[in-house]
């Protein structure tokens, strides 16, 4: 078995529909994630993240090169890539016409569980969850949220090496979002490899080992928080809090061509590409002769750096 | 063998939430037997050049095709129902190949057509004194199985290559109207014009009516019934071959 839990190279999806231009969703992509890890595929909509967890999870094939999971080819060995797997997809998908519990069970049997494991696991799983008051109500009886706890429920049934979700997080409250990032660290710590894509970059952030930024099918940048906060150095935020917000802060903050700015009630906030012995000079500048409630100036947070690239990526297109 | 019946499993649990559907499974051809065949028998008779074959003897065959026909119809539209639920591309990355997948959806529609025919065959003998062949018994549940099964690879091509349920419920529509009239399921082909036999004698449901034709009544030749019995079952495998392709191409 290959060390590697996911390997592809060259990869290519072109999209191609009668009577449309052909839509190049990935384009030449290579990258390895180890076992055990938390990988992440960042990128903005479009970007391709999807495409390539639907070539991973051996829903679409490439239309050139080749991906690999735990050393198996996905479009040679599809079966033996799909027996080490499970999946969230990013659509909600359930069996709407079964309670809860048989969601839970049907998948077990599709993975090969033995009745007494699928009902314990299934148990668990509909405490943790919180899903008791709900166990025998049919899902299409359930809101979208709870439709969507219950298909992120079914992988934790199982014990594939490999799981991958799509943004999984949709749907759901913040406690329960806690919960299951909890869980995710505890599968990982057990040996599981977790590949997950989101636009919730502070979920990224706090989950994943290892990342990847991807933007119109391409790489921008790989790897672990601390290498990518490298890449994009000189990155800060700035928050100043007013008592009253200045009137001519608008025109201040665009003279300062800031990688994002949010002016919400009387704060601001700021996202500046900069060297760093400028930072405090700008800060003075936007405090002077302005009763400041609250500075703070951070490095650059992995939305920061996000941006950062994609604009860059933007700019260099141009 | 795990992932057949998982999905076989699957298949009896969703059914299983739904009795009139269960109850409309099994009782269909009955139903139809028994309003509009015996309508047919008091109103019109035996047909034409069949000898004592009366009308309920000789509809019987068509019934059960037309409930295999349906039975069919009615799986394949569950691709549609499940494309929407979104399970369908989820149950795609499952530890199953694409045929075990078609082939576990149509083993629990296969068992409930045979369960259906043999209902229909007792009521039948009970309530209308068809005459049944019983030791050809076997042979026409081989041909209710493979026949259901052959449909469902036909319609499951167009089910996974058409993205609108619409556009599938149109084309099934001007299928159900082409297959059952163009063929032996309501009447003997003998007497109609030649250009409508040879039409009839090409469409795959008259070969399968013909098969459970001759193990139910014994109406046919016995040599032209292997033939057509064949025939369908290329038509069969061809449409399961096909199918099979058809999923592996799902995006």
């Amino acid at each position: 078995m290959s060390e590697f839990a996911l390997e592809i190279e060259n990869l290519v999806k072109v999209y191609a529909a009668r009577g449309k231009a052909p839509v190049r969703a990935v384009d030449g992509m290579s990258f390895r994630a180890p076992q055990g890890i938390i990988f992440g595929l960042l990128g903005p909509n479009g970007a391709g993240k999807s495409t390539i967890l639907r070539v991973l999870t051996t829903l679409t094939r490439p239309t050139e090169g080749s991906a690999r999971i735990l050393g198996y080819d996905v479009v040679k060995k599809p079966v033996e890539v799909r027996k080490r797997i499970s999946s969230v997809i990013q659509e909600t998908a359930v069996e709407l016409f079964l309670s809860v519990r048989d969601n839970l069970l049907t998948y077990a049997r599709f993975q090969g569980l033995d009745k007494a494991t699928a009902t314990r696991r299934a148990n668990a799983l509909i405490e943790e969850f919180q899903l008791g008051a709900e166990m025998d109500r049919k899902v299409q009886d359930l809101s979208g949220g709870f439709r969507r706890r219950v298909q992120v429920a079914k992988v934790f049934m199982v014990q594939t090496p490999v799981l991958f979700l799509d943004e999984f997080s949709t749907g759901m409250d913040p406690i329960l979002k806690r919960q299951v990032m909890n869980l995710l660290r505890a599968e990982v710590e057990k040996g599981r490899t977790i590949i997950l894509t989101t636009q919730v970059l502070s979920e990224a952030e706090e989950l994943c080992d290892d990342i990847l930024i991807i933007n119109k099918g391409k790489q921008i940048a790989h790897g672990d928080l601390n290498a990518l906060k490298l890449l994009s150095q000189g990155v800060y935020e700035i928050t100043l809090a007013y008592d009253r917000l200045p009137e001519t802060i608008q025109a201040e903050i665009a003279a300062l061509t800031p990688i994002r700015a949010t002016v919400e009630a009387n704060t601001v906030d700021l996202t500046l590409k900069i060297e760093e012995s400028r930072v405090m000079d700008i800060v003075s500048a936007l405090s002077r002769n302005r009763h400041i409630l609250r500075v703070e100036v951070r490095g650059a947070s992995l939305e920061d750096i996000f941006l950062e690239l994609t604009t860059r990526q933007g700019k260099e297109q141009a | 063998m795990s992932a057949l019946s998982a999905v076989v499993y699957r298949e009896a649990k969703i059914r299983a939430t739904n009795f009139t559907f269960i109850f409309w499974d099994l009782f269909f051809p009955l139903l139809y037997m028994l309003v509009f065949g015996v309508g047919i028998n008091t109103a019109l008779g035996a047909p034409t050049g069949l000898g004592n074959v009366n009308y309920n003897e000789f509809f019987l065959a068509g019934i059960l095709a037309m409930a295999s026909f349906a039975i069919a119809s009615n799986t394949s539209w569950s691709f549609f129902l499940d494309r929407d639920n979104g399970i369908f591309y989820e149950m795609l990355t499952y530890p199953m190949s694409r045929s075990e997948y078609l082939l576990g959806k149509v083993i629990f529609n296969v068992c409930i057509a045979v369960l259906q025919a043999a209902l229909t065959l007792v009521v039948g003998r009970l309530l209308l004194g068809i005459r049944v062949d019983w030791q050809k018994l076997p042979l026409l549940f081989a041909g209710m199985a493979i026949g259901t099964a052959g449909w469902f690879f036909f319609y499951a091509i167009f089910a996974l290559r058409i993205k609108r349920n619409d556009i599938f419920n149109s084309v099934t529509s001007v299928f159900y109207f082409v297959f059952m009239f163009a063929s032996s399921m309501f009447y003997p082909l003998e007497p109609l014009p030649a250009w409508f036999r040879r039409t009839a004698l090409l469409n795959p449901i008259t070969w399968e009516i013909d098969w459970l034709r001759f193990t139910s009544i014994g109406l046919g030749n016995f040599h032209v019934i292997l033939l057509e019995g064949a025939a369908f079952m290329a038509f069969a495998l061809a449409c399961f071959v096909y199918a099979v392709r058809c999923l592996q191409r799902q995006e």
